[in-house]
């Protein structure tokens, strides 16, 4: 399986809400970047207002 | 006959740190896999790349693909945590895409494109010559059907009706008048 394919299964598995709970348990402590931390964090993001496009000409 | 490929134990008489990926990884955790790539986002350079890529329409699945063989290539962590951490890492682009506005293909989308002889010809190059059919076409000038029910009308057919005939067709003969 191609490097890209990996990434591409690894993102719909987050998507999904699955953690590597394998690593998780290796590693002492859980892991802050859940999907719910995330969804956290988008919150946040969309309180911030999408910046205004500039346009080539007034660069 | 020459093989070109390795000799059987070559590998051990390579020097193994000449690549920052034959070193342990700067970062070992998922967390600080994520904190990372995530600080490499802020680069200035590397935002610009990251947000036009983005408007030209790349995937962000490309992207994130991208990101993580480069902090692979700078062994800054290993490929398998590279895959691992690679979810957390797409969300943040989402977001980053969403507050700056910008339409995004997520790359996700398993739709198949349907091969046909127009997605062929797309794919092959070929290019129909269309601008030399149509010329002709418009220099031909349009043959009139002659003859039959639906045909245009002859110069023999076109004959002007009576007078009285076209005052008939009108409405005003005598008779009418009278009433």
């Amino acid at each position: 399986m191609k490097f890209e394919k990996l990434i591409d299964k690894s993102i719909k598995a987050f998507l999904d809400g699955k953690l590597p709970e394998e690593l998780m348990k290796v590693q002492e402590g859980s892991i802050t970047y859940t999907p719910e931390y995330m969804d956290e964090l988008e919150a946040d993001f969309a309180e911030v207002e999408p910046e205004e496009e500039v346009s080539e000409d007034d660069k | 006959m020459i093989s070109n490929g390795p000799i059987p134990g070559e590998n051990f008489l390579a020097d193994t740190r000449n690549y920052p990926w034959h070193r342990p990884p700067e970062v070992e955790t998922y967390d600080g896999t994520v904190e990372y790539v995530m600080q490499r986002m802020e680069n200035e350079e590397t935002a610009e790349i990251i947000y036009s890529l983005m408007e030209i329409g790349r995937p962000l699945t490309n992207i994130v693909a991208g990101l993580m063989m480069q902090g692979i290539g700078r062994g800054k962590f290993q490929i398998d945590m590279a895959i691992l951490a690679a979810g957390p890492v797409y969300r943040y682009l989402q977001m980053l895409a969403d507050s700056a506005g910008i339409k995004y293909e997520t790359g996700l989308d398993t739709k198949r494109i349907p091969i046909t002889a127009t997605t062929m010809r797309m794919v092959l190059g070929i290019v129909e010559d269309e601008e030399e059919d149509t010329p002709e076409t418009a220099s031909e000038a349009p043959t009139m059907p002659e003859g039959g029910l639906m045909g245009a009308p002859t110069a023999q057919d076109a004959t002007e009706a009576p007078a009285d005939e076209q005052a008939a067709m009108l409405g005003m003969t005598d008779e009418e008048e009278e009433v």
